[in-house]
């Protein structure tokens, strides 16, 4: 550690440090301030809600959160906005499920989080950060999902029709994401999941927005997305691995 | 890298800039202030002086002089230690020495404290003008020069001001009305 | 005692990792020697509660880490270094360290202090603001180590900890080892015989799941007198112990 062996020159007639100080001790209070990282006030927030600064850290980390991914979802809701005004198809509807299946996939999990190991032996469990980072992403992607479908013009019933959908989309993703240990995975899983609903509900009814408006599909939606969460909620308790 | 280098590479926010400099100037400061504070309150004093450098090195301009302007922070971070902290005790010493008598019978030791409680007290509030030139110059045996330095004031502001407080504890001790100007240190 | 192992055993499908393994701990350094397969790394990952046992009872610093609460207790006086650490490229060495600390519920206040403790014992005093995808193996290594300590915990497991370390860092680390080990209990997974011989009070040697040897080295030693294949007095008691084992 710091020491006063191998000073340059001139500085060893000024003096040794005296025997009764400790160099040491206070290079660590020096340092610890200077280092130290001062959590900005979203993070303090989530702290005291969520009553835990570890959880309130790791949420605030979550890759998907970070501010270049969540530019990227305006722009593509945008984008629907766009389209759904000139053609008069509601693809905000259409896109926004995809878009947070996504999100969620690049949340947390075994394919995303390098230290994942690590993070299985920490007080805060890698469950509740998971369930609270999903939570924060859904959340996201549906405020500003509502937020471009109604301003596309959308009907009432489109606009919050996809919330559903949505769910069970998210939930494909994440499961399909923590049992492969892969993100990119859980994207092309919920995506191509999506992809399947619509076009079943065109060749079924001549419409591909009834997978977002036909109320029959919500209870096997919600029923689906429980079976995944049940996946994820497996796939998390017994780590893999042999010796 | 020499001082003034690393001084300039401290206030680009180089934390490893700043580790070098205390390796190099730690010791020598803290043997400085342990002269003038006990073991515990130099950690203390050293540990604030450094994270004063951190928020101002962009302040110090390149003479050379990087030691002596490391010891006046050093020595600023001190007096406001002291000035915080400095407990009425260390001024008995001073007094009793300056008065002539000795601290031998405890009794007496007792009485002089509360007499000199008391007596400290005429000399105004804490941190004013009397008390800061009585707690520098006659408990920390500085030199006029050295004061007027720290307060940022002349030489000759430091005499007259020092003339009162001895004038006003004089008078508080010995229960008399201030006496005439007349009697010197 | 810290660490309290009964019979514990760990299957994967038809594959026993670990089989009816028996040990008490309480502070010090332990060593786990063993070769590739021997099933020390399962071991520590049970003692790290990242994996559960397949049956046998286990008693971390006197609690059950079956159950949530006392699971997280342990946790929170836990540090583990896996075998394989990843690490976040666009984190600091501060960053990474403090990140583990508050994932271990460590009171805010203290961290800044505790998280600059732990980047100094291991060395990386100068590197504390640097980018991880800066560092070189061992340097992260050493990052690695320090978040295992910054908690000051009462159990530390090391998977491999000196891998990449040059001798000089090994010395400094070995240590480290010793002042953990005087309130701590502190077990080093390695497959570096020279590592247990300097730090370790009482060395396990493993294989194929089971405890072949538990003792000093000095008992290691003796027992490659005149037997054991090897360079230097543990290496061959190291090797007369797995011999006599599969025999």
């Amino acid at each position: 550690m710091i020491g006063g062996d191998d000073l340059p020159g001139g500085y060893h007639d000024r003096g040794p440090a005296p025997g009764d100080v400790d160099l040491d001790r206070v290079w660590l209070g020096v340092a610890a301030q200077v280092w130290r990282r001062r959590p900005g006030p979203a993070e303090r927030a989530a702290g005291r809600l969520l009553r835990s600064p570890g959880l309130a850290r790791a949420l605030v980390t979550t890759p998907s959160l970070l501010l270049g991914w969540v530019i990227a979802t305006v722009v593509i809701l945008i984008a629907g906005i766009g389209f759904t005004l000139s053609t008069g198809t509601p693809w905000v509807a259409l896109l926004a499920p995809a878009v947070a299946a996504a999100g969620i996939a690049y949340a947390y999990g075994p394919g995303i989080d390098p230290a994942w190991e690590l993070s299985q032996s920490m007080a805060v469990s890698d469950r509740m950060v998971l369930l609270v980072r999903a939570l924060a992403v859904f959340g996201l992607n549906a405020a500003l999902g509502l937020a471009a479908s109604a301003a596309s013009g959308a009907a009432a019933a489109v606009t919050f029709g996809w919330l559903v959908p949505m769910t069970a989309v998210c939930a494909l993703a994440l499961a399909a994401a923590t049992v492969t240990r892969s993100p990119n995975v859980g994207v092309a899983a919920g995506s191509a999941g999506w992809v399947i609903a619509i076009l079943a509900s065109q060749a079924a009814e001549g419409r591909f927005t009834a997978a977002i408006t036909d109320s029959f599909f919500v209870l096997p939606y919600l029923a689906f997305a429980v079976c995944c969460a049940a996946v994820v909620w497996y796939a998390t308790r017994i780590p893999r691995g042999t010796s | 890298m020499d001082d003034d280098a690393l001084i300039a590479a401290v206030a680009r926010r180089d934390d490893t800039a700043l580790r070098e400099l205390f390796s190099r100037h730690a010791p020598w400061l803290a043997a400085r202030l342990r002269g003038v504070l006990p073991a515990a309150e130099v950690e203390d004093v050293l540990q604030e002086t450094f994270l004063a450098v951190w928020r101002g090195a962009a302040s110090y301009r390149p003479q050379g002089s990087a030691g002596g302007w490391l010891w006046g922070i050093a020595r600023r971070q001190a007096a406001l230690w002291l000035r915080r902290r400095g407990p009425a005790e260390l001024l008995l010493p001073a007094l009793l020495a300056a008065d002539g008598r000795h601290p031998g019978d405890p009794a007496e030791a007792a009485l002089s404290r509360a007499e000199l409680a008391r007596a400290v007290s005429a000399l105004g509030p804490e941190g004013g003008p009397a008390r800061e030139i009585w707690r520098l110059m006659y408990v920390e045996d500085k030199s006029v020069a050295e004061v007027a330095e720290l307060l940022g004031v002349p030489a000759g502001t430091v005499k007259s001001r020092a003339h009162r407080a001895r004038r006003l504890m004089r008078a508080a001790l010995r229960h008399h009305e201030p006496v005439r100007e007349g009697g010197g240190r | 005692m810290n660490v309290e192992l009964t019979e514990l055993t760990r299957r994967f499908g038809r594959t026993q990792a670990v089989t009816a393994v028996n040990l008490e701990a309480g502070p010090g350094v332990f060593g786990l020697l063993g070769p590739n397969g021997a099933g020390k790394t399962s071991l520590l990952r049970m003692m790290a509660t990242v994996l559960p046992p397949t049956s046998g009872t286990l008693r971390l610093l006197g609690r059950d880490p079956g159950g949530y609460g006392p699971r997280r207790e342990i946790r929170r006086r836990l540090g583990y270094l896996p075998q394989n650490l990843g690490y976040y490229p666009g984190f600091t060495v501060v960053d990474f360290v403090e990140y583990f600390a508050l994932l271990k519920d460590m009171p805010p206040g203290q961290v800044p202090r505790a998280v600059a403790t732990a980047i100094e014992q291991v060395g990386l005093g100068d590197k504390a603001r640097a980018k991880l995808r800066t560092l070189s193996g061992g340097m992260l290594r050493r990052a690695g180590i320090a978040q295992a300590i910054v908690n000051q915990p009462e159990l530390l497991l090391l998977d491999e900890p000196t891998a990449g370390l040059d001798p000089e860092q090994r010395v400094a680390f070995r240590a480290l080892l010793r002042e953990f080990g005087q309130r701590a209990t502190v077990i080093v997974s390695t497959h570096l015989v020279e590592d247990v011989a300097a730090a370790c009070t009482e060395v396990t040697l493993m294989d194929s799941g089971r405890i072949v040897f538990h003792g000093t080295p000095g008992e290691l030693i003796a027992r490659g007198q005149g037997h054991g294949v090897g360079d230097a007095p543990l290496e061959r008691g190291y090797s007369a112990v797995l011999a006599a084992a599969r025999s």
